[in-house]
């Protein structure tokens, strides 16, 4: 058992836990034809039938019922502010499976040429009363009164009176900007707090004059849309979905990494052994002290960011992303490649992080500006 | 209604859903409602009106019975019954004259209620009256006219009221002196039983059996849920304080204190035997009762106990176990758990005093909190505040002994194995042990230990500055220094040295209290021969100061030859097997590596190497002991040549007890994480926080090892947690008069300088009272019973009421000089080395103490001559009063035995305060209970005590002619004059109050 709990908290570490996640996400939610085909072959896609979801649900219940046997585990699950997201992840997880679930029986539906279930719905009419209102009304009671029941079971978390000079450790932010505060990791503040959710929001305004394909409109589809679909369940399941529980449950004092079952001792230590980019060429690679002029010194980082923001969409354009280069035509390109860049820079970073100890690939504290 | 089969689902099947979701909610309402209504508190309150209806009835049936049972109440009831047979009998012929009453009362109140009306109309026509006159309006006379026949109505009307009360009066008057018997006995009857009337109400108010029928009904009603905002039987009692604040850092709000709402009986002497948690508080004279030093209502609870005052369950309360049983029964119990949001905890039970700190913090010793009061002792004995800054012991002197002139004292060797084992040589030392600890206690610590030790002593004798000691005299042919061990022995027990030190060869199983404490004041004097010379004994006894100017101890002023005898006693005793102790070779290769551990880090590696090699070897051992010294400390307790401007090295504790425990380092060991656990375990084995570490040997915990015992641990750690941060407001304080600092300043001076040691003062101390005792046995051959009653006469007064007795111009050259007052006392009143604040401010503090006017006293000039004084005289010779047998008069000494010796009357005039000579002769019992001074006017029948024959027998002229003329006894005699008083030293005047 405790070599159990052991190899779950080695598991849970973000370098293991998040490469794992990658290394299956594409296949469990492939983008291309390539990868579907791989998807069908290893039949992954029998997960999203009931059978599937019972596996699903069960091994995650069974997870927890383990877990909740654990004291530290018990410890950090049941606390007032955390049930939440308990409730999150079998919510997130269940509305997954479900609306997968439709997508699968359509898209078998459509390779069989028929029409997808939700043509039949719309012939049929349904009025407003009582069909839609009464119903709302009844889940309306049951959420009041599942909310009466679990303020008697939860008392509010009250803490200490607020002190300004004693910061509780670890200070976190509210649970739906865990994911802003797990970037601040990996990025300086200014890109992590300001300019990353100012590109979110852009970048979720730009999504409908980007893709403009029609399909799956109106009922749903994974095949037909599924370059779509993969990317946006990549960054709402793996970059903010997995970054709040990792930052709820696994982030303890200072910060540091716990696994599930390890006590949240706040004196542990984890060695800070990051560099700059400049440091990894000039004095690892090169071995040579730095250059003074800060352009030079630089010069590898700028040249870094040139590339992947100026060639990489050239060269992608003109291999890997050509039908999409030419369906969208020169600036709903860019305005593409940029945000995508920009998002795939968040998981790029923090795989720089684990491999190469990069702190910042631009790193001029002299104008506050690092990258 | 839409046609069904238009309809997505089933309606049937929705309506059900429907039904069941709202009786799920209104089920979770009701429960809702139900969990917000049944509170703990509210069951404690109905078990504690058990208890109290419990109670009632018992006073009230014992009330009753005893009432019943008095002989006088029997007789009072027959009266009564006769008195009721005979009003029966005699008064009901007025029954008539009622009834005329009865008919003259109605009449009387219509006749009154016209008046009224008249009165008012009246009223309002004057005004009509009075504004026509003024406005000089046309209809004057008009209104003047009803003005006047109005006021005519009111005259016939109060004619009418007037006769009508008067027969009234009358009347009644007939029919009351009939009932007038029977009424006298009533009010009798109401005298008995006025106690047992006030529980019977009681009951009726509490108790449903007793109630009526509507106070039932109400009794119900009002504690159901929502009708309960009204008057609930059941209700949260609250004390809201407002000069008594919590900290929510940004502001300060007033403490409200809940506590009381389940311990009801708390302020209640009648609950004292019932359990918790409505027993009474155990010290009602102290505290919450009305006319205690802290009521209730001003002070609350939690100020000093700690805890969530708002709190009303036993959780939300955050009360403290005392002990790990307690601990596991609270959690069964109540499912208690620690709240650690909380950041102050109710105090455990065994640090409860505790939280008197906060407020008392400028006393020296709290009365009360004797646990609180051992803590601070200790404290100050062992100097934690040396190297833990203090507020409270801010200016006080470093503990230590100087070390200036070390090499003058005693020997390397001797430094050696003191430094390595202080409790070996001196069991009760308060030198606390650096080396061999459980951080140090591998091998090769051990032998880096000991390396350092050879450093430290290396560095304190090479900063040694030279010390002449002086030569004691020669005496005889061929010459021999004075010295006799046999004569040293009697002065040392005599002369007072036992009220600072001890002579205890061996560990003693008694627990250290505050008494005992005073009696190590100064060192376990044993081993002396193998520490120092007879030379430097001698030379430390006959001038202290000189060898170490800050030093607690006192000149005892003894003479050559005494100072000799007794160094030659005191060096009789030598530790033999501490000084045959090898002393480990100086390893030079391990002291290289501390060198270099220290040289690193001001220098760089190669620069070390070179450095090291050309060090000699004593010069390492010198550069070490002075890195070793900063690095233990040992200059916060003595003074050491070089360290004179290093601050302490521990951290301060002014406000430990408010550090959150998540502030402490627990490192690896598995306590309990609280502040009381960690200071207990730290306090027990200093180091013991290092455990499992990897730590260089400079960066090890340095704490030296006190070894407390458990219970002094305790009282430490209760003095520590009483180091807090919140002050409460100036309101709540001990007022801060002048008198209020003059005790406290004063107080700290008698703590320092141990005067507590030979005399009571405040009812404390006279620690030397059972070694005098004792040398009553062993050199004046008194029997054990004779030596217990005799010690009060030849040991150091008690300072009871001196502010009352003597005179502050006197007292302040006293204590600069003393001089003899009580020449049979073989103990002397020492000679301190205080300097003119002292001085000052133990004059003020005597002053204070008794109330009295400082620095102005009366004075009084006795007149040598005239009929007063002639017969001052006689009451004071043989025929009288016989004075001169027991008190000393200048030179000519009593003829009795010394302990029937009394004070010398010469220094009378200068001394005493005439005023308490007029009392101490009037009633010395009521000044000094059991002095021998025998009282002379019977305090019983004063009038008729004097002798009839001297001043017509007027008691209070003899006793001011006795005391006029024993002042010029005084006058007559050349007494003693003061020395001069240090320069600025003159007594100043009180500051004025702020």
């Amino acid at each position: 058992m405790q070599t159990l709990k052991h190899f779950i908290n080695v598991v849970s570490s973000p370098k293991i836990m998040f490469t794992a996640i990658i290394a299956v996400f594409f296949i469990i939610f492939p983008p291309s034809e390539g990868l579907w085909k791989v998807n069908k072959w290893l039949k992954i896609d029998r997960l999203w039938t009931k059978r599937g979801g019972i596996l699903i649900f069960s091994s995650l219940l069974i997870f927890f019922l383990f877990g909740v046997s654990d004291h530290n585990f018990q410890k950090i699950v049941g606390k007032p502010d955390n049930v939440p997201i308990v409730g999150l992840l079998f919510l997130t997880v269940f509305f997954l499976w479900f609306s997968l679930k439709q997508a699968r029986q359509n898209d078998l539906r459509i390779a069989q040429g028929l029409k997808p279930h939700e043509a039949d719905d719309a012939k049929e009419k349904v009025l407003v009363w009582p069909d839609l209102v009464y119903i709302e009304f009844i889940c309306l009671i049951f959420c009041a009164a599942l909310l009466i029941a679990w303020s008697i079971f939860l008392k509010a978390p009250i803490e200490e009176p607020a002190n300004p000079t004693v910061s509780p450790n670890p200070s976190k932010a509210p649970w739906y900007f865990l994911g802003l505060q797990e970037m601040l990791v990996y990025f300086d503040p200014w890109i992590a707090g300001v300019l990353f959710p100012t590109v979110i929001i852009v970048g979720m305004m730009c999504i409908p004059y980007l893709d403009d394909n029609k399909n799956g409109n109106g009922y749903f589809s994974f095949y037909e849309r599924k370059t779509a679909i993969s990317i946006f369940l990549f960054f709402w399941l793996v970059l903010w979905v997995f970054l709040i529980v990792t930052g709820t449950f696994l982030r303890g004092p200072n910060w540091n990494f716990f696994g599930p079952f390890e006590y949240w001792d706040p004196h542990k230590l984890e060695a800070l052994t990051n560099v700059n980019l400049s440091e990894l060429v000039y004095m690892i690679f090169l071995k040579r002290s730095l250059p003074h002029n800060i352009f030079l010194r630089e010069l590898w980082g700028f040249l870094s960011l040139f590339c992947y923001f100026g060639l990489l969409p050239l060269i992608l354009a003109k291999t890997a992303l050509k039908g999409v280069y030419q369906k969208l035509g020169n600036l709903r390109y860019s305005i593409f490649i940029i945000l995508l860049l920009m998002s795939v820079g968040l998981p790029l970073k923090m795989f720089l992080r684990w491999t190469f100890n990069i702190k910042y690939i631009v790193a001029i504290p002299e104008f506050f500006f690092n990258i | 209604m839409p046609e069904p089969q238009e309809r997505h689902y089933n309606i049937n099947k929705l309506n059900l859903l429907f039904a069941v979701a709202s009786i799920t909610l209104l089920g979770c309402l009701v429960w809702m409602f139900q969990n917000d209504f049944d509170r703990e508190w509210k069951g404690y309150q109905a078990r504690f009106r058990d208890l109290e209806i419990e109670k009632t009835r018992v006073a009230y049936d014992l009330e009753t019975h005893r009432v019943e049972a008095q002989a006088d109440y029997q007789t009072l009831e027959s009266d009564l019954k006769t008195a009721q047979i005979n009003f029966q009998a005699q008064c009901s012929k007025f029954d008539d004259v009622k009834k005329e009453i009865s008919a003259k009362e109605t009449e009387h109140q219509i006749l009154d209620q016209r008046y009224r009306v008249t009165k008012a109309e009246l009223d309002a026509a004057k005004f009509d009256y009075e504004d026509a006159i003024g406005k000089g309006k046309s209809d004057v006379s008009k209104v003047q006219k009803h003005y006047e026949l109005l006021q005519g109505q009111i005259g016939e009307l109060k004619k009418f009221l007037d006769a009508n009360q008067e027969i009234l009066t009358a009347k009644q008057g007939i029919v009351d002196d009939c009932a007038s018997q029977l009424k006298a006995l009533e009010r009798k009857e109401h005298e008995f039983s006025r106690q047992s009337d006030v529980l019977l109400r009681k009951l009726k108010k509490i108790d449903p059996n007793e109630m009526d029928f509507t106070n039932q009904i109400g009794g119900l009603v009002r504690d159901l849920p929502v009708i309960d905002f009204a008057n609930p039987k059941y209700k949260i009692e609250q004390v809201v304080l407002k000069d008594i604040t919590e900290d929510v850092n940004y502001m300060q709000v007033p403490r409200v204190d809940r506590c009381t709402t389940c311990h009801l009986g708390i302020a209640n002497p009648e609950y004292k035997d019932a359990s918790q948690p409505f027993t009474t508080h155990p010290n009602l004279e102290l505290f919450l009762a009305k006319d205690s030093a802290h009521p209730l209502e001003e002070f609350g609870c939690t100020v000093c106990h700690g805890g969530r005052g708002r709190g009303t369950d036993f959780v939300s309360a955050v009360h403290t176990p005392s002990s790990e049983e307690q601990k596991k029964e609270w959690e069964a119990k109540y499912h208690w758990h620690e709240i650690h949001h909380w950041e102050q905890p109710m105090l455990a039970k065994p640090f409860v005093q505790a939280g008197c700190f906060k407020c008392h913090s400028d006393a020296s010793t709290i009365k009360g909190a004797e646990k609180l009061n051992l803590g601070l002792k200790l404290i100050e004995k062992s100097g934690c505040y040396a190297c833990h800054l203090i507020d409270k012991y801010k200016d006080w002197p470093k503990p230590g002994p100087d070390l200036t002139h070390l090499a003058a004292k005693t020997t390397k060797q001797w430094a050696y194995h003191w430094i390595e084992d202080p409790k070996s040589f001196r069991h009760n030392t308060w030198m606390p042990s650096f080396f061999n600890q459980s951080n140090t206690s591998d091998e090769h610590s051990k032998i880096r230990g000991e390396q350092e030790i050879h450093a430290i002593v290396q560095y304190l004798f090479s900063q040694s500055e030279p010390f002449a000691l002086d030569k004691i005299p020669q005496v005889g042919n061929p010459p021999n220094p004075l010295g006799n061990p046999e004569k040293g022995k009697e002065i040392v027990s005599s002369v007072g040295c036992f009220a600072c030190h001890q002579i205890e060869p061996q560990p003693s199983d008694t627990k250290r209290d505050r008494q005992s404490l005073l009696r190590e004041q100064g060192p376990n004097l044993i081993g002396l021969g193998s520490k120092t010379s007879v030379e430097w004994v001698y030379q430390w006894l006959k001038d202290p100061n000189r060898y170490h100017p800050e030093t607690k101890m006192p000149n005892l002023r003894l003479s050559d030859q005494e100072a000799a005898d007794a160094a030659a006693f005191l060096v009789q005793d030598n530790n033999l097997s501490f000084n045959k102790n090898p002393v480990p070779p100086v390893d030079e290769k391990i002291v290289d590596e501390i060198t270099k551990g220290f040289l690193s880090k001001i220098m760089t590696q190669s620069q070390v190497s070179a450095k090291l090699a050309q060090m000699p070897l004593e010069e390492k051992l010198s550069f070490s002991g002075q890195k070793l010294i900063a690095q233990y400390g040992c200059y916060s307790c003595h003074n050491i040549k070089g360290f004179e401007n290093y601050k302490p090295i521990g951290t301060e504790l002014t406000e430990e007890g408010s550090k959150a425990a998540d502030r402490l380092d627990f490192g690896f060991i598995d306590i309990e994480h609280s502040k009381q656990e960690w200071f207990a375990q730290k306090l027990k084995d200093p180091r013991i926080f290092d455990h499992s570490k990897i730590k260089a040997p400079d960066e090890k915990l340095r704490m030296p090892n006190f070894q407390f015992k458990d219970e002094e641990i305790e009282a430490i750690v209760t003095a520590i947690l009483g180091f807090v941060k919140d002050k409460p407001a100036s309101t709540i304080l001990p007022q801060q008069t002048p008198e209020h600092r003059y005790v406290m300043e004063g107080e700290a001076i008698i703590r320092q300088f141990n005067c507590q040691g030979c005399h009571i003062i405040e009812g404390e101390g006279g620690a030397i009272r059972p070694e005098v005792a004792k040398w009553l046995q062993d050199y004046q051959g008194r029997s054990e019973t004779e030596a217990n009653a005799m010690v009060a006469s030849f040991s150091p007064p008690n300072l009871a009421g001196e502010g009352k007795k003597v005179q502050a111009q006197w007292l302040f050259g006293f204590l600069h000089q003393p001089t003899t007052i009580r020449p049979w006392l073989k103990t002397r009143m020492p000679t301190y080395h205080f300097n003119a604040n002292h001085l000052n401010a133990l004059v003020k503090y005597f002053s204070a103490l008794d109330k009295e006017e400082f620095p102005f006293a009366d004075q009084v000039e006795p007149q040598a001559s005239g009929e007063e004084y002639e017969e001052g005289k006689k009451l004071f010779s043989q025929d009288y009063f016989s004075c001169g047998s027991c008190h000393i008069i200048g030179e000519k000494m009593p003829s009795g035995t010394p302990e029937k010796w009394a004070p010398d009357f010469a220094l009378a005039f200068k001394r005493l305060k005439p005023e308490w000579i007029k009392q101490w002769i009037k009633n010395p019992q009521a000044l000094s209970p059991g002095t021998k001074m025998p009282t002379f006017f019977d305090p019983e029948s004063f009038d008729a005590a004097g002798p009839e024959d001297v001043l017509n027998g007027d008691e209070n002229l003899q006793i001011k002619a006795l005391r006029d003329y024993i002042l010029t006894l005084s006058n007559n005699q050349s007494a003693p004059k003061p020395a001069p008083a240090p320069a600025s030293a003159a007594p100043q005047p009180p500051a004025t109050s702020q």
